[in-house]
């Protein structure tokens, strides 16, 4: 397809159409986003203006303030963090050991095939499916309300994700060096932890971003497991400012938001790594 | 890429001698005994809770129903509402996404590949807390100041109450998520055009097949590992909706955009009955196996 020759005129009418397309698709990409971060610095009276105002003319900051200091807003973003390091720091370091073992090692009874299938189907598991028993479990342990009780339930699909992304990056990685090594007298350990392991780093790296963001981003099962201030996350706080009889538009756009930001910087972070990362190291872009 | 097993053993103690030579299983040890526990125990328990009527109250003890719980599921509307929804949504949003995503990126695969930073703008949106996205959309919708409504008012067209309207939510659920991932599909499809061997092509080209013929020659079964893996989770995910539900509609207008992961979250904290929950759990833990496993091992995605 791409070697067909081409009458000149019809090649620049592919050209334009693809042009118009990307420019087409930008805009609605980035019309959302734009409009939330948009009313986000609007008062309540602009906010509610027909027809719409589409650049705030008196931009304030009231909402961020209203949020982040009158209502508890920073506590969430801090829980939110909190959880998604706690969670990320399981899973990297028990699925970089596990992804490497998978990716090097050989196991009696085809294990190392069963294991990787059986890790991959763990992370298929719809959260909705382990909140009743995650939740009886807590009550009974008097964790519910916690933020451990977060970090172990995220774990449940963190750890798959990071074992099958490290696994992909280790089998992209050359074993020789690792033999040579052992040859030089290092122990196989030693080898994973000096040679394979600082080769992988941008893996790692990778792995760590994904694994935050799908930790900061996650509602269900913080909806079920946290109740109050002390443990619920971002995203927790924002539903609960769309009530049953008003929504707090202008809070819940700064809080919003404020969300988004740090997964744009990830994402532009991780670029690099974003298709493996978002098909579990099954693509390799 | 098979490993390499033995390694010298003369340094050390006894203990990272054994640790060196069971270092396979000690490595992989740590994450299969926290999954099994995070996996298979809550399922084990979920088998127990689906065969009991459980009272809000936790001091009443447990009462044994035996199967009643699944004989309810077949009798229940309100499931089979669900279910259809369900359906649906993860049909449709999944098939719109699939063919934006493979038509965007068979257009712009020639002229986008080196444009990385662009095509990370263009990834934003799936990043994005859903819970973000949600009340983004329902600022879009909204009935009286929404800036939908106004773009349908400036072309004549009548204004709609979009989430909140009958025949318009889950059509309004499918277009927020659609909105948010379609650009997952872009890229791996993406991905997978930068990727297909140049000489196929060029043999096509001399054997003067048409375009058409290369495309669903050549390129299909060429991408055909990475659509595999596209959809696979994208129905995984699409099966598990619940953000955008919870916050656009709560599930109604009339049922109309009730799925299952909202059910169970309404029998089991709203109704209180956390056993019959745990019943339909199994049933879509159970859906979610057999789809996941008929695919991957259909495709030949694990080894």
């Amino acid at each position: 397809m791409r070697f067909k020759k081409r009458s000149r005129s019809r090649e620049t009418l592919l050209r334009l159409a693809a042009y118009g397309t990307i420019l087409v698709a930008l805009i609605l990409t980035l019309f959302p986003v734009y409009w939330i971060a948009a009313n986000s610095f609007k008062f309540d009276i602009d906010i509610f203006a027909v027809p719409p105002e589409w650049v705030p003319r008196n931009p304030t900051l009231k909402h961020y303030e209203q949020a982040f200091i009158e209502r508890p807003f920073l506590r969430y973003a801090l829980n939110s963090f909190l959880v998604a390091v706690g969670t990320t720091a399981i899973a990297v370091i028990f699925g970089t050991m596990a992804g490497y073992a998978l990716a090097r090692f050989t196991y009696p009874w085809q294990w190392r095939k069963h294991v990787s299938f059986w890790i991959l189907s763990t992370r298929m598991m719809p959260p909705i499916v382990s909140i009743i028993p995650l939740y009886l479990f807590f009550n009974y342990f008097d964790m519910l309300n916690t933020k451990a009780a977060l970090i172990i339930a995220y774990t449940a699909f963190n750890l798959p994700f990071a074992t099958w992304m490290m696994k992909s990056y280790f089998q992209d990685l050359p074993v020789e060096l690792e033999e040579a090594a052992i040859v030089d007298g290092d122990t196989r350990w030693g080898a994973f932890l000096h040679v394979a392991l600082p080769l992988a780093r941008p893996g790692l790296a990778a792995t760590a971003i994904f694994c935050l963001i799908i930790s900061w981003n996650e509602f269900l099962l913080a909806l079920v497991i946290t109740l109050t201030e002390q443990s619920q996350t971002l995203p927790i706080g924002i539903a609960g400012r769309v009530t049953q009889y008003t929504t707090y538009w202008g809070e819940i756009s700064a809080a919003g938001f404020m969300a988004c930001v740090p997964i744009v910087i990830f994402a532009f972070i991780v670029q690099k790594h974003l298709v493996r990362g978002l098909s579990l190291g099954a693509v390799k872009g | 890429m098979k490993g390499t097993s033995a390694a010298p053993l003369e340094i050390g103690g006894w203990f990272e001698q054994w640790a060196e030579r069971r270092l396979r299983y000690l490595m992989l040890a740590p994450a299969v005994l926290i999954l099994l526990a995070l996996t298979i125990f809550p399922s084990l328990y979920m088998f127990y809770a689906a065969v009991h009527r459980i009272s809000p109250n936790p001091d009443l003890p447990w009462q044994f129903v035996g199967a009643a719980n699944f004989t309810r599921l077949l009798s229940d509307g309100q499931f089979q509402v669900a279910l259809r929804n369900t359906a649906i949504f993860t049909v449709v949003a999944v098939s719109v996404e699939f063919l934006f995503g493979l038509g965007l990126a068979l257009l712009l695969d020639k002229y986008i590949r080196r444009l990385t930073f662009l095509k990370t703008v263009l990834m934003v949106p799936m990043m994005l807390p859903p819970i973000a996205v949600a009340i983004t959309w329902k600022l879009i919708y909204e009935p009286q100041f929404g800036v939908l409504n106004e773009i349908m008012f400036r072309l004549g067209l009548p204004t709609q109450a979009w989430a909140g309207d009958v025949d318009l939510a889950m059509f309004s659920i499918i277009v927020a998520d659609v909105w948010q991932w379609t650009p997952f599909i872009f890229l791996l499809m993406l991905a997978g055009l930068a990727s297909l061997p140049i000489e196929p092509y060029e043999a096509a080209e001399l054997d003067g097949a048409s375009s058409w013929r290369q495309f669903w020659d050549l390129t299909i079964p060429f991408l055909k590992p990475v659509i595999a893996i596209a959809l696979l989770l994208r129905v995984m995910d699409a099966l598990r909706l619940f953000d955008l539900v919870f916050i656009l509609t709560g599930g109604g207008p009339a049922d109309r955009t009730k799925v299952l992961s909202l059910y169970i979250y309404q029998v089991a904290y709203r109704f209180a009955d956390p056993g019959y929950a745990a019943a339909i759990s199994l049933f879509v833990l159970l859906v979610t196996i057999v789809l996941s496993t008929w695919f991957m091992k259909r495709m030949r995605l694990v080894e």
